[in-house]
């Protein structure tokens, strides 16, 4: 099963209300926003619709919204080898 | 004087909006680029219902009609017809929202 991961890159603003409320169907509210439908005839017909504000990609599965954070979280550039309260446990 | 509202010759009197007659190189570029973006959505659409086994009439039909950037003439890519305009031919950035629409096919002979 593959997904659509559909990112509104334009806004909608101006165009014609029925532009708009294909955007407001697929959950596109502002810009950047990311959503994922199941490939679909009536998914991509809606795409159709919006093809110059959006980018689409075919992925595999779709990411929830706390994965997708935290895949644009950069590199700490440090681990953690112990805590400081599990440092602290032999001298209590 | 200042802000918003300030006498200036746009805004004073009649129609002194301007803008230019032709398309700057990088307005071109930028343009090409957006018809390009266009076709890739759609040809990742179009592969994904292929994988599939699914297609549709409406995407059928893009295909069969809908020339891909590199096969459009530049004079569709950077005008578009209009009826009102001498020798039928007005830029591209003259027609409203013009960066968010497609305008790609041109009536026959024009």
């Amino acid at each position: 099963m593959s997904y659509f991961r559909i990112t509104l890159m334009r806004s909608g603003i101006g165009l014609p209300q029925k532009t708009q409320g294909v955007l407001k169907a697929l959950g596109l509210r502002k810009r950047m926003t990311t959503v994922y439908y199941p490939v679909s005839q009536s998914v991509a017909g809606q795409i159709l619709r919006i093809k110059e504000l959006v980018d689409v990609k075919e992925v595999s599965a779709p990411m929830t919204k706390e994965q997708m954070r935290a895949s644009r979280r950069p590199d700490p550039g440090y681990y953690i080898e112990q805590k400081a309260g599990e440092a602290m446990w032999g001298y209590k | 004087m200042f802000g918003a509202f300030r006498l200036t010759n746009p805004l004073s009197g009649g129609l002194l909006w301007k803008i230019p007659w032709r398309l700057s190189r990088h307005q071109k570029y930028r343009q090409r680029e957006r018809l390009r973006n266009v076709d890739t959505v759609v040809a990742t659409i179009d592969n994904a219902l292929a994988r599939q086994g699914q297609s549709m009439r409406k995407m059928e039909r893009w295909k069969m009609e809908m020339p891909v950037e590199q096969e459009m003439l530049p004079k569709d890519k950077y005008t578009v017809f209009d009826r009102k305009v001498k020798r039928y031919r007005k830029g591209i950035h003259k027609v409203p929202k013009w960066t968010r629409v497609s305008q790609r096919l041109n009536p026959p002979g024009f």
